[in-house]
């Protein structure tokens, strides 16, 4: 409690009238007053609105008052009471104060249209076009001049954090500016999913299934949930058929190509890519450098050239991050009233970058071994056994994409081998990463270990 | 406390001073109740809602001293229900009050009286005014009825009195009309404003006795005493607007019309207002005629023509139908001069040969 400051204070002073008086006196007399100034002589000045009010404090609950002040602090010598204008008891005292106004989030981050679950902040004028996701942008603006026809279904696909939930809602929130009349539908495979269940369990299947089929334009966020689902990816499949019969548009996401999605029905894998599969890969450091700059600029704080360079290329990875980052030097940018430079933003980002991983090849050795349960020994003999032949692949993958070791250093290192050897063990095991989701498993599971 | 009271007495103070004691169901029953006081040289009865108070005298025989508090709406209904013949004894024992009158008695519990808060008075006594009390009470309940309903403008649901040059001057207004009224009183030292809450005004002037009252007030309170008792009311705490700006200070018709005539006139006309309540009236000094128009689109409509005294230029002006039959209220003289200073202007009403008064009302959209 701050008690210079006479809202504070009184409040704390109600608190402790409240527990020596009976709850009816204490809203009769105290539910209207309140402390009006604090003197410098230590004078406490309480308003009241009328004279009753004045007497009766004076009669009865000066002297109890004045032990709650004191309590507070000796500073506080004596109590007056006023009586108030009646104006000034009308109006409480209002303090509101919006300094940090720019600061907020602006609400519309977060809204969402409950008719279509658009999120109105993804548009193709906040897209950021590069070579990257080129063939995507065209492909969505084909879509849209054509809906149902050029491209059905469009199913987009890349890593986390490339920007295709942003595209695919920019499509539908295009598509709604572009055909007023038709209908629009976002949602995520989950949320398809759960739907489902809880309509067959409230048998309310046939309303679901209609539901569905209304829209003109249907957009499914993240397919690949819907592996191991058999009957929401019949429902799906069903769905599928009827709205591509009537030329409505389908569009997808996934975070890997429609074959490369695990338990999925071979026919509805098929008919995922039916369309226009396409793949978004990661952004070049034009692409990012692009990007961090409109998303600077779209926040009216404008980055000097070496910061934006130094924000893309000082981690890879999703573009969600570097808008993380960017959202930070904004954040500092605010705070501080004048947009950083390089070493500030250095400093603010250090929380972002990962920690350089130190490990030593025999540290990776022991743990790809231990995990595939071999002896360690066997990985640097020259041995082609098949139980020793992929996790020796596997190490020189990890060592080469995760450790950055040069080809020969790991031909080396791992028991005197070609460093030809090594680039088709890397090579082959990078291929067999996107559609053998069992090593990507594994292979992920091997990566916790060495964190 | 045992006293014994004659029943009239009783009956009447009872109901005097029950119109002030809180009628809202306040968490602090002290303030719903009666404080009965039987001391030395008298029994008191007091009440109050921290708005007004009361504290009346009356008279009785008091066998025992002793304080307590009942329940005013308690008392209010045995009251209303006693023949005026007799007396009335109460007997106060524990927390219970017996009451006896003639053959009945009845236990009513009481109130802690401890609660009950102390009814103050102005301090400075020396702001001091003498009137008659039918005049204040007649003056308090008819300009009253001219103040402002609502609570957002404190000022405006207050009556103003003004003492200045031995005039009293009461004014009223909710910023569609406004009501003033001078008073010649009797002592001329006095300067003062007060702006008493027109609810308050309304519940004192109804329990004035007839006999002299002295008005005393000070920046918070005010208080009329009587022989029997004082009644007492906070002030509002505000700035009174300064009306005598909208007053228009030029005339372009004056109309002199018979009250009786205007009365059954308006009366008629009204039934036909519309829902904004709207009468139009027109001045037409070629013909002597002044006119009330209304119509209503479910009812109809009527046209009530008056001959009248008018001199000035022909004019048309449209009226809350209330606000001008609220005139009738405020003066009984046998003829009323109806004053405008053209459209969209206010309208000044008088009575001929009454200068006391003053009400002027603002007109409707065309």
């Amino acid at each position: 409690m701050d008690k210079g400051n006479p809202r504070e204070l009184w409040e704390y002073v109600l608190t402790q009238v409240e527990l020596s008086i009976s709850p009816a006196n204490f809203n009769t007399w105290f539910r209207n007053s309140f402390i009006v100034k604090i003197g410098e002589d230590g004078v406490v000045y309480i308003g009241v609105p009328s004279q009753f009010f004045k007497d009766w404090y004076l009669k009865k609950f000066h002297t109890l008052l004045l032990k709650i002040l004191r309590d507070v602090s000796y500073e506080f010598r004596n109590i007056e009471y006023l009586i108030v204008k009646d104006e000034r008891r009308k109006l409480p005292p209002k303090e509101v104060k919006n300094v940090r106004g720019a600061l907020e989030l602006p609400l519309d981050e977060f809204y969402i249209n409950k008719s279509d679950n658009l999120n109105p902040r993804y548009t193709f004028d906040t897209f950021v076009i590069g070579s990257f996701n080129n063939l995507a942008y065209a492909a969505a603006q084909a879509t849209l001049q054509r809906p149902g026809i050029s491209y059905n279904p469009l199913f987009i696909y890349g890593d986390t954090g490339r920007g295709k939930t942003h595209l695919i809602q920019a499509i539908g929130n295009h598509f709604k500016k572009q055909y007023p009349g038709r209908k629009v539908f976002y949602l995520t495979s989950e949320k398809f999913a759960v739907d489902y269940t809880d309509s067959v369990q409230a048998g309310t299947a046939n309303r679901f299934k209609d539901k569905y089929r209304q829209y003109d334009l249907l957009i499914m966020d993240d397919v690949q949930f819907l592996s191991k689902k058999d009957r929401t990816q019949e429902e799906l499949f069903h769905l599928f058929n009827a709205l591509h019969d009537t030329n409505k548009q389908i569009i997808f996401s996934s975070d890997r190509a429609p074959a490369a999605i695990p338990d999925v029905a071979e026919r509805l894998k098929g008919r995922l890519a039916s369309g226009m599969a396409i793949d978004i890969g990661e952004p070049d450091p034009e692409s990012r450098m692009a990007i961090v700059r409109k998303k600077a600029a779209s926040h009216g704080v404008m980055l000097s050239d070496e910061v934006v360079e130094y924000v893309a290329t000082s981690m890879s990875g999703s573009i969600r991050e570097l808008e993380g980052m960017v959202n930070s030097i904004i954040c500092h940018a605010q705070v501080k009233g004048f947009a950083p430079d390089i070493a500030e933003v250095r400093q603010s980002l250090r929380s972002f970058t990962r920690p350089q991983k130190n490990i030593s090849v025999k540290n990776v050795v022991d743990k790809v071994a231990e995990f595939y349960g071999i002896d360690e020994e066997s990985i640097y003999e020259k041995t082609r056994r098949r139980e020793v032949v992929r996790p020796r692949q596997v190490i020189m993958y990890i060592l080469r994409e995760d450790f950055s070791i040069s080809y020969p250093t790991i031909g080396v290192k791992l028991g005197g081998r070609d460093h030809t050897t090594v680039i088709h063990s890397c090579e082959k095991i990078k291929r067999e990463v996107v559609v053998d989701s069992e090593l990507a498993k594994e292979i992920q599971n091997i990566r916790t270990l060495l964190v | 406390m045992y006293i014994s009271i004659e029943k009239k007495i009783f009956i009447e103070t009872v109901y005097k001073v029950a119109r002030f004691a809180e009628r809202k169901n306040t968490s602090l029953p002290a303030l719903s109740s009666i404080l009965i006081i039987a001391g030395d040289e008298s029994i008191k009865m007091r009440a109050t809602n921290l708005e007004t108070g009361i504290d009346l005298k009356l008279e009785g025989e008091c066998k025992s001293k002793g304080v307590v508090a009942i329940p005013a709406t308690v008392l209010q209904q045995i009251a209303g229900s006693l023949t005026p013949e007799g007396r009335i004894t109460l007997e106060h024992t524990g927390d219970i009050v017996s009451l006896t009158s003639g053959t009945g008695k009845s236990s009513i519990k009481t109130v802690p009286h401890d609660d009950f808060p102390s009814i103050p008075f102005p301090e400075n006594q020396k702001n001091k005014i003498i009137l008659p009390g039918t005049l204040l009470r007649t003056l308090l309940t008819s300009i009253a009825s001219c103040a402002s309903n609502s609570t957002i403008r404190p000022e405006l649901s207050s009556i103003s009195l003004s003492l200045e040059g031995g005039v009293l001057t009461i004014v009223a207004t909710d910023s569609f009309r406004l009501a003033e009224k001078k008073t010649a009183l009797s002592n001329k030292g006095i300067q003062g404003k007060l702006l008493i809450p027109a609810k308050n005004a309304i519940e004192i002037a109804q329990a004035l006795p007839d006999g002299d009252i002295t008005l005393t007030f000070d920046e918070h309170q005010c208080a009329f005493s009587s022989a029997t008792g004082v009644m007492v009311s906070r002030l509002t705490n505000a700035n009174y607007p300064d009306y005598r700006q909208i007053i228009p200070k030029e005339s372009i018709v004056e109309a002199i019309v018979l009250r009786k005539d205007f009365e059954t006139a308006l009366k008629r006309t009204a039934i036909f207002s519309d829902s904004f309540q709207k009468i139009r009236i027109n001045f037409d000094p070629k013909k002597n005629h002044f006119s009330f128009f209304a119509h209503n689109i479910d009812i109809g409509e009527s046209i009530e023509t008056l001959s009248a005294q008018i001199t000035g230029s022909a004019l048309d002006l449209s009226f809350n139908h209330r606000y001008l039959s609220a005139v009738l209220a405020l003066t009984n003289t046998e003829s009323l001069s109806l004053t405008a200073a053209g459209i969209g202007r206010p309208i000044i009403i008088k009575g001929v040969g009454d200068p006391s008064l003053l009400y002027l009302i603002s007109p409707m959209n065309q």
